[in-house]
């Protein structure tokens, strides 16, 4: 049975604990300087197809600190740093995966094993490769949000099935005949999946 | 603790340091063990059951921990905080330091494979290098009797290149993996045979360590004293015996002598307070990895002692070799979609590619000087932060691609023997020093000719055993882009090497340093070369030997 959704409704709850959450809520409310939020210019999101476009990052360095060299290994750290997706990202991290790993019978689909709490730590972590994937994941789905507004006037989340898929057939296939204007995107992307499926394996 | 009165101080605690501790202790000597790392107990600190999806970052490494989230070493890997050290100019070199109790012991590969006469007379054979100032004959009964304590398995075969362990030393070795046993089927069609590899694992338990139930990656270390690591043997037994006593978090400044040269102790840097505190002993063994060895010898010059202590022959630092090492692998469309089984095994291959070429050699076949193995990576792993596989598209596609991928990948690791040249040598910096306020180690590194034609020749090797399963490598990769960088292997040796003369040589036989009798090197800075083998068996080895010598000495009262 498909896991279908309403895509207007669907709001994905990351796993995080009720003082995690406050904070959050708290950070959302202030209109504090969360990286990412105010990324990506929506000028920037209408481009001729034909030359491709491609968002412009502008991400707030990630300052925290890593685990150190001689963590717990018998209790690991569960939130060694702070987690910096926002809801909408989240949300569009969570609508990806589940295309990209749907429900299979009994067998969930990525964003009900928490795929997203996963992706999220690994972009918001301070470390080169993390940092390097942070900027591809997260132009990657502001690229997507472009695209999606630029031919369906909304951004991915609230498309149609058929629409999302649409997009989905342009930027999934990184090979030889990937057209030249989802080229940028399609090597993105494919970063973007190797990581939601580490993450539901 | 009881005020123990050494005789003798050893600095470190990894496989030559513990091994001369115990075999000290055994004999009636007290020891007093520096390590310059904190203390590390694996039977609470291993992570033996946690997952990778437990962990941040799915397990995978990083700048904090290299090898990944829950492998062993603490405050170490590429960097050690604090503690750096330099490269001359055009020189690429890794070194790979642990700050703990029981040192790279605690996550090291386990291969334990003998060297062979053969391996011993590398100069008397084709002119390069340095031979070994003793025979395998002369070391084979100290093998039997490492492999015994340590627990070895493995299996003797008919292979030139892996002298015999005595009957009853090796433990049974693992059954082959299905993937194993497909590259022992490809590697006949080129007359190369596979064996058992030999780990310092236990398939049978022995005193209170338990054999090895086939579940946790070695690296993580052992709380059950399968994977072999001193600080779940021979340090407990050391300390059994009531003789030894283990300092940790004491970082040694310098080697202190007399006015006579003779060595009278240590400066350690009590890394608590900060402060220097002075031991005495009548007898030093440095046993700190080969170029912390070498550094500590370097940054301890006195007026008998001008170029650094017992450097006499200008080699203190000089010789250093590490493995060569390349890696190539591919996904063999034969195992795809395989029945699952649990293929965790000991962790590392079952079977490998031992050394093929004695008799090609002998008939001048190779344009490079010595040999090489081949280590094999394969088999359904736990997953990490990866999954393998062509991912293209989404959805049951996708998924189903990954989990045919799962397991059919196929990689071998080369480690090769290097010759010693000129350009790849240690001193110290003059212009760096460390937190503690020591200097620091400077290295030189190059590659000779010898090592690329070997890379070379493993590269199509490779892909002549791959092409039998069905696998074409394609174009190969130029030696010089495939071969890994020094120091990468973690096989450093050589910095202070034993041989037959003080003129060419920092120690003798026995790691007796010629210019100071009461002054032992016990780590693999005595290897006269450094065979494809990997080094701790016979580090532990020479160790064994050596410190009964010393004991002996002692007792006669010569040293």
């Amino acid at each position: 049975m498909a896991d279908d959704y309403p895509k207007q409704e669907y709001e994905y709850l990351p796993k995080l604990s009720r003082r995690q959450s406050l904070k959050w809520l708290g950070m959302l409310a202030t209109g504090a300087a969360l990286p990412g939020l105010a990324a990506f210019s929506d000028k920037q999101a209408i481009a001729a197809t034909t030359a491709g476009h491609w968002p412009e990052a502008k991400l707030s360095p990630i300052t925290a600190k890593g685990y150190g060299k001689d963590p717990n290994l018998i209790i690991p750290p569960k939130t060694p740093w702070p987690r910096t997706l926002t809801p909408a990202q989240l949300n569009s991290v969570a609508v990806l995966s589940d295309i990209l790993v749907p429900q299979e019978g009994n067998i969930p689909s990525a964003s009900r094993l928490g795929v997203p709490d996963v992706v999220d730590e690994w972009v918001s972590a301070p470390y080169v490769n993390q940092q390097r994937d942070r900027v591809t994941v997260l132009s990657a789905l502001a690229w997507i949000d472009d695209e999606a507004t630029s031919r369906f006037q909304k951004p991915f989340t609230q498309l149609s099935t058929a629409q999302q898929i649409q997009i989905m057939d342009d930027i999934a296939f990184d090979n030889a005949d990937t057209p030249p204007q989802f080229k940028r995107i399609a090597g993105a992307f494919s970063r973007f999946r190797s990581l939601v499926l580490a993450a539901y394996f | 603790m009881a005020d123990i009165k050494h005789d003798v101080i050893v600095v470190g605690s990894g496989a030559g340091g513990a091994m001369a501790a115990y075999e000290l202790t055994k004999a009636g000597v007290k020891v007093l063990m520096l390590e310059a790392g904190r203390d590390y107990n694996p039977t609470k600190e291993t992570p033996m059951f946690q997952s990778n999806g437990e962990a941040p970052l799915m397990g995978a490494g990083n700048a904090d921990k290299d090898f990944g989230f829950y492998d062993a070493t603490v405050d170490g890997g590429w960097q050690v905080p604090d503690e750096p050290y330099t490269m001359a100019e055009g020189t690429e070199f890794l070194w790979w330091r642990a700050r703990m109790l029981g040192g790279r012991t605690n996550h090291w590969g386990r291969y334990s494979l003998r060297f062979s006469e053969h391996d011993f007379k590398g100069k008397s054979r084709d002119g390069l290098g340095a031979d070994w100032p003793f025979e395998y004959s002369d070391l084979a009964p100290w093998y039997d009797k490492t492999e015994t304590l340590v627990g070895v398995c493995g299996a003797n075969t008919d292979h030139d290149d892996m002298p015999h362990s005595s009957p009853g030393v090796l433990l049974m070795p693992p059954k082959p993996r299905i993937t194993e046993l497909l590259v022992a089927a490809a590697a006949k069609k080129e007359g190369i045979d596979l064996a058992p590899m030999h780990r310092a694992v236990l398939t049978a338990p022995k005193d209170n360590r338990a054999k090895c139930f086939y579940a946790t990656p070695c690296g993580r270390g052992c709380s059950i004293g399968a994977a072999f690591q001193t600080t779940t043997s021979l340090i407990p037994m050391a300390k059994g015996t009531g003789l030894l006593e283990v300092i940790t978090g004491a970082m040694v400044r310098s080697v202190d002598t007399d006015e006579n040269g003779k060595v009278a102790g240590v400066t350690y840097v009590d890394k608590k307070t900060g402060t220097d505190k002075k031991l005495t002993a009548r007898i030093v063994i440095l046993a700190a990895s080969a170029c912390e060895s070498a550094r500590l010898l370097l940054n301890s010059k006195s007026q008998k002692h001008p170029n650094g202590l017992a450097n006499s022959s200008g080699q203190v630092g000089r010789n250093m070799m590490d493995s060569t090492g390349a890696n190539i692998g591919a996904m063999v469309p034969a195992l795809r979609n395989r029945p699952r089984y649990n293929e965790d095994g000991h962790t590392a291959n079952h079977l490998f590619i031992p050394w093929w070429g004695h008799q090609a050699h002998a008939k001048g076949k190779f344009d490079f000087p010595r040999g090489y193995h081949f280590e094999i990576g394969s088999g359904f792993r736990q997953p990490g932060s990866w999954v393998a596989g062509d991912l293209q598209g989404y959805g049951k596609a996708l998924k189903d691609e990954a989990k045919a991928s799962y397991g059919a990948y196929i990689g071998f690791a080369l480690r090769g023997e290097m010759l010693p040249n000129e350009y790849c040598y240690m001193e110290i910096d003059d212009k760096v020093t460390d937190k503690w306020g020591l200097p620091v180690a400077k290295f030189h590194w190059k590659w000779s000719e010898h090592e690329l034609n070997q890379i070379k020749h493993g590269l199509e090797t490779a892909k002549a055993i791959f092409a039998n399963m069905g696998v074409d490598l394609g174009q190969l990769p130029a030696p010089e882009e495939a071969i890994l960088k020094g120091g990468e292997i973690i096989h450093e040796v050589g910095t202070t090497r034993m041989g037959n003369s003080a003129a060419d040589s920092v120690t003798n036989q026995w790691g007796q340093t010629w210019d100071c009798d009461n002054l032992f090197v016990m780590d693999a800075g005595v290897f006269a070369s450094n065979p494809h083998k990997n080094c701790t068996l016979t580090i532990m080895t020479l160790a064994m030997r050596n410190a009964n010598w010393l004991a002996t000495q002692m007792k006669q009262g010569v040293i």
